[in-house]
């Protein structure tokens, strides 16, 4: 085994320290994830795994303990670009056509146009969507564009996409469909993925760990192991999906989260 | 979002240049016609009313009346339009480009907006009236220079207001996806702040428009050089020539019509591609 490709020790997060409104967002958080991994984070809101996910990407900054990427603090990692992000939100830009949004961060990094129009092709390809590369994002739905928003995060050709509740908008259908292609291609690109979600079936559909978190503070109540073998629509049938849907649920339950996450009103 | 769902085949670039111009011309020819009718009913009871009550001319003259002052008075007319135009469209540049200037300065440092937003605010609140004779003072009656400050001071504001509004209102997933790719604030201002900021722009470059003639022409009543549209109208009016002063109001309204579908072609040309069309206008 080699080195993780996410490290993270001894992590707090409080927001507005010594304020009023100070809320103690992340403690004691002790997580490693490896290389080619895929790992969802999943808990009721107010439970801080999208904080977690901004601190390894270093949106936000922790308040104790340590954030390593790839062996680098998470600043570093991110001037360096070593993940890819997406969110909830496609957050593709309206002034700029498909291939020009995936594009967007190789202009930054000063790629010249003819290697940028290859590498937009190549991953409209990898995302299904090379028709559409001289469309405008508002003609495309929002499976769609949440597709180009994953083609756009793994532009740099990052080890590492981090992922926050990328599905939430979608309907039911679009998710499914969007949670198969993620496993085609977190196969075809080996990328570690972590991936931040609200949902049971989701987690363990695309994730070798499903890391439980509860609230209050936010903490790791649960870290389960899901072994699914090849995923691809059968599994969803499969009765170890249904066996690992139930642990994680148990283990939802058990950490003292509310049994209908999303109710409850916090920090996220 | 309500953009139609067209069953895209091949060329779709073809389909979306089309349809804005099709769709506008035949919606422009649909939403004028009305207007044209009550313009035409609206003329002909003016006409009426001063004819059958006998109406004194220099209370509100005939519409045929400022029609054959119009005509007669057409090169003076004319002249005076390419006088007040010129100084209501290089103040309208000058005020626009200073505008933009400070909203992109105040949102690069913002330590700046807190300076400048309260002059702007400032500006705008002085009558551009108690302006006007102190620009000629300083500037003198000759030169055009007094009512060109005018006619910028009095655009600034709008300008100012919508571009900073537009230029900070971005979308915080842009600049979260900004950070994570370690963009410099230079690079954001370009790539995110700036075509964000464009429709706002348009939108108060099509009030600064407007504003700019009214601006001119009320800067033209305090002195200046004679023969502009402001200087007919209260010449005109000194005189009891009603119907030469109406005449040269009309052709004022026309300057700031002509104005105004100049930045709305603009807008049309820049944001046509950018903009999703249920936003664009």
């Amino acid at each position: 085994m080699t080195s993780p490709a996410i490290s993270i020790t001894a992590v707090g997060k409080v927001f507005n320290p010594g304020r009023k409104g100070e809320v103690t967002a992340l403690t004691g958080i002790d997580l490693d994830v490896a290389q080619g991994e895929l790992v969802s984070l999943i808990g009721p809101s107010g439970c801080g795994k999208s904080t977690l996910l901004r601190l390894v990407g270093d949106l936000e900054t922790p308040s104790a303990g340590s954030v390593e990427v790839n062996g680098k603090p998470a600043r570093q990692a991110r001037l360096d670009h070593d993940y890819g992000m997406a969110f909830q939100q496609a957050g593709l830009f309206d002034w700029r056509t498909v291939a020009a949004n995936v594009e967007l961060p190789l202009e930054l990094l000063g790629w010249d146009s003819g290697r940028r129009r290859e590498r937009s092709r190549e991953l409209l390809e990898l995302v299904h969507l090379d028709d559409f590369a001289g469309h405008r994002p508002w003609e495309l739905s929002g499976g769609m564009q949440q597709r180009v928003a994953i083609a756009r995060a793994l532009a740099m050709r990052p080890g590492i996409l981090l992922m926050d509740e990328p599905f939430g908008a979608l309907d039911e259908m679009t998710r499914e469909h969007m949670q198969s292609e993620l496993v085609r291609i977190q196969a075809e690109t080996g990328a570690t993925v972590v991936f931040v979600t609200h949902s049971i079936p989701e987690a363990v559909f695309l994730s070798d760990r499903v890391v439980v978190m509860s609230p209050r503070p936010g903490r790791i109540a649960e870290v389960i192991d899901v072994d699914l073998g090849e995923r691809g629509e059968p599994t969803r049938a499969d009765a170890r999906f249904f066996a690992a849907v139930t642990s994680v649920r148990s283990a939802l339950r058990g950490s003292g989260a509310s049994a209908a996450p999303g109710l409850e009103v916090g920090v996220e | 979002m309500t953009a139609p769902v067209v069953t895209r085949t091949h060329a779709p670039d073809a389909v979306d240049a089309a349809a804005p111009w099709g769709s506008g011309a035949r919606s422009l020819v649909g939403s004028v016609w009305p207007a044209i009718v009550v313009a035409v009913v609206g003329l002909v009871a003016w006409e009426l009313i001063v004819t059958v009550f006998q109406i004194q001319k220099f209370l509100v003259p005939k519409p045929s009346a400022v029609a054959i002052a119009f005509v007669e008075n057409f090169s003076e007319i004319m002249d005076g339009l390419r006088k007040t135009g010129y100084v209501a469209v290089t103040g309208l540049v000058a005020g626009v480009v200073i505008a933009v200037v400070m909203a992109l300065l105040c949102t690069r440092f913002r330590p700046l907006a807190t300076a400048l937003t309260p002059l702007a605010a400032a500006l705008a609140a002085t009558p551009i009236v108690a302006l006007a004779p102190v620009f000629f003072k300083w500037f003198g009656q000759v030169e055009p220079t007094a009512k060109q400050a005018v006619v910028a001071v009095v655009v600034l504001f709008p300008v100012f207001v919508s571009t900073s509004k537009g230029l900070l209102q971005v979308q915080p997933v842009h600049l979260e996806l900004m950070r994570t790719y370690a963009a410099g604030g230079w690079r954001v201002l370009r790539e995110v702040r700036v075509p964000n900021a464009l429709p706002y722009f348009f939108t108060s470059l099509k009030v600064a428009a407007s504003l700019s003639v009214i601006a001119a022409i009320v800067a033209e009543y305090f002195g200046g050089e004679q023969g502009t549209l402001g200087g007919i109208i209260t010449q005109s009016a000194g005189l009891s020539r009603y119907d030469r002063a109406w005449a040269a109001v009309i052709a004022a309204a026309l300057l700031g019509m002509a104005l105004y579908a100049l930045v709305l072609l603009l807008e049309h040309l820049v944001l046509r591609n950018t903009t999703p069309p249920a936003t664009a206008r």
